[in-house]
């Protein structure tokens, strides 16, 4: 069953086309990985699935239900959490209370937030640095953070842009870890990277985009040996 | 850095009780304290302390820079005094008269300014104040324009029969100013440990964050605006019926919202007794220089002798030079504590910890 559709999605700066009917769909449970050179439109498309743009045309159906038009912390609500490439931390305040605040869109309750986020905490591995200033932390741990952070809104659906960006291989690892274990849970993701290696290994599914529209979209398997894959990544071939 | 310990439940008694303490000996200090001006001193500094701690809820919680806050201090304050000296209504519903009256201009200037972030917000805050305090020099028919409001008698409050006070002397004015300060105080700690001020701070640590987290931006803003707005409203009440004169220039100016930040940003911004703290420090700081008392001191402790030309200097011009002297005031708060004499309190807490663990 299909819990999000991409429906012909455009997105226009002016006379520039970010998205250019985009269409694809994601399945419950899966990965998808959505790839592509810089300028492709994968975040301007993160933005319009979580409501930060509205697209100037097609439709974005989340569980059935038409999300056009719907505020960001609507869409959150609704259960799409989202991550930032460029990573946002609360950074005056402590670890927990971030993740706290995210559990708040859940419940009233402080100390139920508290619990729930210590959960996530958990699943992320960051106990050690619950009462930690936020902004005291290492990229790697800040990337962690946003992750339990949007977790605990509790997602269906979860969109990690580039989650791996500036990370060592070490850390790239424990990430990697990470997403397995999330769809352990059941949550449903899509992911943007450009660590080829690492989107190969963790997505059911991958979509190209190129230039704003949807170049490939097949298994990790297809989508590498796609001769226009490797042509938008590389350039044209001389031998 | 080191984590927090999670001890806070042994700490915390010592300032509930230090906390108590205080507020008995301040309700006392009316029984035992006759002098006019003591009395005077200390109704300054709860409306200062109010309208600090009103602001904070927004500029301290929220993050959101409003340099306009004596629009609802003068919306408070022009309807209290309106309806009290034109249409005969006793005060005591006259200021939630007024209260209502700053959220509704809250809630304008909010849909107004809300659209915009950081300097822009700054700016339009200012400017939107500044329409107020025009229009309350122009409305003639309502305000009295710039011959402002003069309050000929307050009536007694009474509940029942009773006559509870007349408000003739100091003593109500100082009850009044005391239990407001005593509920925004606990309004600003109910706000800090409840939904309410996580989403606050959320919002001032990163907007696009706390949105993506499922926080409605302009509800939260608008929560945090009119909360802000009703205590800056009674701040501006108390002042108008304490003093018994209001004019545009006085309760609508710029002067009186920068007053209002510096306070806070003095204090610590973002902190509950950041306000108190601020308001204890500048208000007799600026009633010293503008009296002249620390210039008369200086002559008197010998330091500068009063016929030499510095000393004429200083009594004839020290009091002229308040404004110039709470700038560098401020630039020395910034530079040298940068999150307010509690954050600079916090730190010294912080190193004695330190040097105790080494």
């Amino acid at each position: 069953m299909a819990i999000l559709e991409i429906k012909d999605v455009s997105k226009f700066f002016g006379g520039l086309a970010a998205n250019l009917d985009v269409t694809f769909e994601i399945q419950k449970g899966m990965i998808m990985g959505l790839i592509g050179p810089n300028g492709a439109g994968k975040t301007t498309l993160f933005n319009c699935i979580t409501g930060y743009y509205p697209p100037s045309r097609g439709e974005i159906v989340f569980d059935g239900r038409r999300m056009n038009g719907l505020h960001p912390d609507a869409v959150c609500k609704l259960g799409m959490a989202r991550t930032w490439q460029k990573v946002r931390p609360l950074a005056k305040m402590t670890v927990v209370d971030n993740v706290m605040v995210g559990a708040l869109c859940r419940t009233n309750s402080l100390a139920k937030a508290r619990e729930m986020a210590i959960e996530q905490i958990k699943v992320v591995h960051l106990e050690n640095r619950e009462a930690f200033q936020a902004g005291s932390l290492p990229i790697g741990e800040r990337k962690k953070l946003e992750v339990a952070r949007v977790l605990a809104t509790q997602p269906k659906l979860l969109l990690l842009d580039e989650v791996m960006g500036g990370l060592n291989p070490a850390e790239s690892d424990e990430i990697i870890q990470l997403i397995l274990d999330i769809k352990k849970l059941g949550i449903t993701q899509m992911v943007i990277e450009h660590d080829m290696k690492a989107i190969m290994r963790i997505s059911d599914r991958i979509v190209v985009l190129n230039s704003g529209e949807k170049l490939a979209e097949g298994s990790p398997e297809e989508i590498v040996s796609n001769k226009a894959v490797v042509h938008a990544y590389l350039g044209e071939s001389n031998a | 850095m080191r984590p927090l310990t999670n001890n806070m439940r042994g700490i915390a008694a010592i300032p509930v009780l230090l906390g108590l303490v205080t507020v008995i000996v301040l309700f006392l200090i009316p029984k035992f304290v006759h002098s006019t001006y003591a009395l005077h001193m200390m109704i300054l500094i709860f409306i200062s302390i109010i309208m600090g701690s009103g602001w904070n809820l927004l500029g301290g919680y929220t993050g959101q820079y409003s340099v306009g806050h004596a629009a609802y201090f003068g919306a408070g304050t022009y309807t209290t005094m309106i309806l009290l000296q034109y249409h005969h209504l006793a005060p005591w519903y006259g200021v939630w008269a007024g209260a209502i009256m700053a959220v509704i201009v809250a809630l304008v200037i909010g849909s107004i300014c809300f659209r915009l972030r950081g300097p822009y917000f700054v700016l339009a805050s200012i400017a939107v104040a500044e329409i107020f305090r025009v229009s309350a020099l122009n409305l003639k028919n309502l305000t009295n324009g710039a011959e402002g409001i003069l309050i000929t008698e307050v009536p007694p409050l009474r509940i029942g029969g009773m006559v509870i006070t007349d408000f003739m002397s100091k003593v109500p004015f100082y009850y009044a100013g005391l239990v407001i300060v005593l509920v925004v105080i606990l309004v600003t700690w109910r706000v800090q440990n409840s939904k309410l001020g996580y989403y606050f701070q959320a919002i001032r640590e990163d907007q696009d964050a706390a949105h993506s987290l499922g926080i409605n931006l302009s509800l939260y803003k608008n929560i945090a605006l009119s909360l802000s707005a009703i205590f800056t409203s009674l701040a501006g009440s108390l002042y108008g019926l304490y003093v018994g004169f209001i004019d545009p220039g006085t309760v609508l100016g710029l002067d009186l919202s920068v007053q209002i930040v510096m306070t806070v940003i003095i204090g610590g911004i973002g902190t509950i007794f950041g306000p108190v703290i601020g308001a204890l420090v500048l208000v007799p700081f600026s009633e010293a220089l503008r009296s002249n008392m620390i210039a008369q001191a200086l002559i008197d402790s010998g330091l500068v002798r009063e016929d030499s030309g510095f000393g004429v200097f200083l009594k004839e011009q020290l009091s002229h030079a308040h404004v110039l002297i709470y700038g560098i005031l401020l630039v020395v708060v910034i530079m040298y504590m940068p999150d307010g004499v509690m954050g600079f309190i916090k730190k010294l807490a912080a190193k004695g910890r330190k040097v105790e663990a080494a």
